[in-house]
């Protein structure tokens, strides 16, 4: 559009009534003059005008607010302040949760932004009583503050302030990835120190690259009851325990809406829809399940389960979830000694409203499907457990020893550990030796963990077997010190199984978890595998898949395997098939070692070291591959530590740069780990 | 880190995963320092520019899974191709319609620099396959990296719901271990049959990748900054920089093209430049007269 499109003509009136008009033609031009100059000025003012006022409107909604964070406190009666360095706001929600902890104890906690705040005040924090100062601070970048705390970062470094009388802790965020590793947690913590403040607590160093919220629960687990102590508070009387959910019994109850055992949907084990995943377990027949081992006393069994018409996939490496069921004789044992029907059809609904976990497993279910199916019972519980069920035990002794093991205490440490884990005890077993200690069965369904899914590597190809997803593993059974006999649920359960049954007896509810152990893209790339024990599952569907390419007239290069058990006659798996495969010239080396046959310990390493040569051929001429599978403490270092030495040795490389050289090879994803502790 | 004489040294490993850090090194560092994403890394992302990344980001992944489909068995990209892990297409969808509501797709529009982007990745996976992996190795490992960082600075700053809606882009399902999979994919990527030339060539466009992402998101900072004039407290700011651009105008083409150069970029903004203002006002007030005249 034109600026200067219209222009006013003014041209003498036409109309002779103009005349008998009771305006004339200069009021008419000044009144519209006027009329668009009004125009003008509404347009422009109303814009100009926006302008002003919004900065005006900004400085008047900014709270007045008190930046002494003491007189904060004062006036709200709080002895806690949980201050927060946040950039993605994980810090500033464990920081609200310990604030919320606080009340359990009789002592009242408020999170604060040290940017809101004058943090020299920390030095008149003792003016208040049981006062104590919590930092919850992320690692940001190099090592550096979040910009939150960039201020209080700043004051820590330059001021001399006296912080004698202030009592703190600190919680850090990081990650492992990263070089400086929770460098600003540690920073606050010593420097606190060393301008005088007093430490009632342990740095807690959490990392993201593993997993923070467990890191964190596990140090507020233990944090509390420092306090507890350093102040001489007890969580007492009623308000010792804050209940997270309330029970409610359901008498008369459609059974219809009654979980039995499923992970998700009601009824989704009655009609199986695809996808299957972890929150849809797919109910696998079992088809076979046999001894592998011909002597000893361990049991290692083979499990073959049937995905037909389930449309799961699966490539070789990947690895098989399943669901089990704890022992019911240990659950009927619970009940009994609880003197409660299991039978009780229940709900635990959560008391806060806005939270998204409205149970703490699927209700409405009864308490026997609940310790079976959804509640691990067999592990040692957690400190925090104790200390919620101190309260129920009646004899004195017994309460003050199970506060005692869940206080941070050393001697009370000690206490647990050798008690509880070095021993073994499950609930069952501190029910029994404990009895006192009877605590409201639903009290201990909120505190029992989940029950996981195990996960199991896949001994099979899904290019040979694409219906089947096969299982290598051994039983776990042992006598513990108090010479009860522990077994491990998911191995038990799957020995249990019986195969083309009906019924639940021979079902596994399951899914299939990618996992990025894979076999070289080209088939003409050399592998080494190093499996001892049931590490050699994964292995066993390799070697099929190999086979099956090399049936297809591949080109398969080198399959190599380096395989470790205790007896030749006792514990050698998959003997026949590894010797067939090697027969056939699939299997390219067979190596194989037996731990306990001689006097001295033979294990894969001793094998690997046997054959540095062609090792180090293999992977700087052929490009080969390296897979180990296995036991991730001993087995899995002592290997990467074997790998070093042939590097260097045949390589011509010092120590570091063959370590170097190894790293690299994980990097490019030529030494693939699949290990387990 | 010692060099040693008889073994290759960094700089002389062919290994394409290798060389591919190494060369995009400078412009991982550029983009990462774009405005837009320094902003996104503090938490200073609205939900309105959210929408938009969202929206971009479709038309690129559309695009890139389309040739990655395409050239699924072809040896040149076979090797890296994982729809199952990686393909972020369903997941954008899910995004856009949780964002837009229903009718996401034709809400959405393709901004010119989003376009130049989506036309680079159909030429190279019609004309030159072999340099595909570039591109998908300049997305998809950087969203299983920063990726990660990113989706909980959206959710905080967006306050999206904890059960992950608005951020199924983010969320990688088929990946177990994000550390372990970029392992497996560079030696998916060193399975590549490719002479040195070849190598070069795929090097270079895995810079032109990284490029065309930064002027992506410049072009989406600069949409954004402009429909801030519009009663955005950002109010001054804005007006600096429009008063900018119509400086360059007054000596471009006559005044009748600019405001429809600004209408036809800005699809969903009305452009109030303060020179249309002062247009609009005189004609008003010409009108008025005019009128007033008329009526005697």
């Amino acid at each position: 559009m034109e600026g200067a499109g219209m222009e006013p003509n003014i041209s003498p009136p036409d109309s002779t009534a103009q005349q008998d008009s009771p305006f004339s033609m200069t009021d008419l031009f000044l009144v519209s003059l006027i009329v668009g100059l009004f125009t003008y000025w509404w347009f422009f003012r109303k814009k100009k005008e926006e302008v002003p006022d919004l900065p005006k409107m900004q400085s008047v909604a900014a709270p007045v607010r008190d930046s002494s964070f003491i007189e904060k406190m004062k006036k709200t009666g709080r002895n806690i302040v949980v201050f927060y360095g946040s950039q993605t706001g994980t810090a500033e929600e464990f920081a609200n949760r310990l604030s919320k902890d606080a009340h359990r104890y009789g002592l009242r906690g408020m999170a604060a932004d040290p940017e809101e705040y004058d943090l020299s005040d920390l030095s008149r924090l003792s003016e208040i009583d049981k006062s104590l100062a919590v930092f919850c601070m992320a690692t940001y970048g190099e090592g550096d503050p979040t910009d939150n705390a960039q201020d209080f970062y700043d004051w820590l470094q330059e001021a001399d302030a006296d912080l004698s009388g202030l009592q703190y802790a600190v919680f850090g965020l990081g990650n492992k990835t990263y070089e400086h590793f929770n460098a600003m947690g540690k920073y606050v913590d010593k420097r606190l120190e060393e301008l005088g403040a007093q430490r009632i607590f342990e740095l807690g160093l959490g990392d993201d690259d593993g997993n923070l919220e467990e890191d964190f629960i596990t140090w507020r687990e233990q944090f509390w009851p420092a306090v507890c102590e350093h102040f001489g508070v007890e969580a007492t009387g009623e308000e010792s325990s804050i209940r997270q959910y309330e029970l409610v019994v359901h008498t008369d109850v459609n059974m219809n809406k009654v979980y039995t055992g499923e992970m998700g949907r009601l009824k989704s084990y009655e009609n199986q829809k695809p996808p299957f995943d972890a929150k849809n377990p797919f109910l696998a027949q079992v088809t076979e399940n046999r001894k592998l081992n011909e002597g000893g006393e361990r049991h290692l069994m083979h499990l073959e389960l049937d995905i037909s018409n389930s449309k799961i996939r699966y490539e070789s490496g990947d690895h098989v979830a399943v669901y089990p069921a704890n022992d019911s004789s240990l659950v009927n044992q619970i009940g009994e000694i609880l003197g409660m029907d299991l039978d009780t059809i229940m709900s635990l609904n959560n008391l806060d409203e806005e939270s998204n976990k409205k149970h703490p497993f699927p209700c409405p279910t009864s308490y026997r499907t609940a310790l079976t199916y959804y509640l691990d019972i067999t592990n040692p519980p957690r400190t925090n457990v104790l200390y919620e069920l101190a309260q129920y035990a009646t004899d004195a002794g017994e309460q003050e020893r199970l506060r005692k093991m869940a206080s941070s205490a050393a001697e009370g440490k000690a206490l647990y550990l050798s008690w509880v884990v070095e021993a073994r005890r499950n609930i069952l077993a501190i029910l029994q030796d404990m009895p006192s200690l009877r605590p409201p069965i639903d009290h201990l369904c909120e505190l029992l963990p989940r029950l996981q899914a195990r996960y199991y590597s896949i001994a099979s190809s899904s290019k040979v077997h694409p219906n089947a997803i096969h299982i290598c593993a051994v039983t776990v059974e042992y006598e513990t010190k108090t010479g009860r006999l522990n077994k491990g649920v998911a191995t038990n359960w799957l020995k249990n199984k019986v195969p083309n049954e009906n019924g639940s007896n021979s079902l596994v509810p399951m899914y299939v978890r990618k996992s990025q152990f894979r076999l070289p893209f080209k088939p003409s790339t050399p592998v080494i595998m190093i499996g001892p024990g049931t590490g050699i599952a994964p292995f066993i569907g390799f070697i099929q898949e190999r086979a099956w390419l090399k049936q297809q007239g591949k080109e398969v290069g080198d399959t190599v395997l380096y395989y470790g058990c205790r007896h030749e006659r006792e514990d050698y798996l998959y003997r026949e098939e590894l010797a067939r495969f090697h027969q056939e010239g699939v299997l390219t080396q067979l190596n194989v070692a037996f731990s306990r046959d001689q006097a001295e310990k033979v294990y894969v390493q001793h094998l690997l070291k046997k054959n540095k040569e062609n090792i180090w051929k293999l992977l700087n001429e052929g490009n080969a591959h390296i897979y180990v599978c296995g036991d991730a403490r001993n087995m899995a270092r002592d290997v990467q530590n074997t790998f070093y030495e042939i590097v260097a040795e045949f390589g011509n490389m010092s120590q570091p740069q063959a370590v170097d050289y190894v790293k690299k090879l994980m990097t490019k994803g030529r030494y693939s780990l699949d290990v387990w502790s | 880190m010692q060099t040693s004489k008889t073994h290759s040294s960094e700089s002389m490993s062919k290994d394409l995963s290798e060389l591919m850090k190494e060369a995009t090194k400078e412009v991982h560092e550029q983009a990462e320092n774009t405005p837009f994403m320094m902003n996104f890394q503090k938490g200073q992302v609205s939900l309105h520019e959210f929408k938009l990344v969202a929206a971009s980001l479709y038309f690129i992944y559309s695009a890139l899974e389309e040739e990655s489909e395409r050239n699924k068995d072809n040896p040149v990209y076979a090797p890296v191709y994982f729809p199952a892990e990686l393909h972020r297409k369903a997941a954008l969808e899910q995004d856009l319609e949780y964002f837009y509501g229903r009718n996401w797709k034709e809400e959405i529009t393709c901004p010119q620099a989003t376009q130049k982007y989506v036309e680079r990745l159909h030429y190279v996976g019609k004309s030159q396959p072999e340099l595909l992996v570039a591109h998908a190795y300049t997305r998809y490992l950087g969203d299983l990296s920063g990726g990660q960082v990113l989706k909980k600075i959206a959710q905080k700053a967006l306050q999206l719901p904890s059960t992950g809606e608005g951020l199924a882009f983010f969320t990688f399902d088929g990946v177990s271990n994000a550390t372990k999979f970029k392992q497996l994919y560079r030696s998916r990527m060193n399975a590549l049959e490719m002479d040195l030339a070849t190598k070069k060539r795929v090097l270079e466009e895995a810079k032109k990748a990284f490029l065309l992402n930064i002027q992506v998101f410049e072009a989406l900072q600069e949409l954004v900054s402009k429909g801030q004039e519009n009663g955005h407290p950002v109010q001054l700011k804005a007006e600096l920089r429009t008063r900018n651009i119509n400086k360059s105008y007054e000596h471009g083409p006559a005044h009748g093209k600019e405001s429809e150069r600004i209408n036809r970029r800005h699809t969903d903004m009305m452009p109030i430049t303060p020179l249309v203002r002062w247009i609009l006002a005189l004609s008003f007030l010409a009108m008025t007269v005019a009128v007033g005249l008329f009526v005697m």
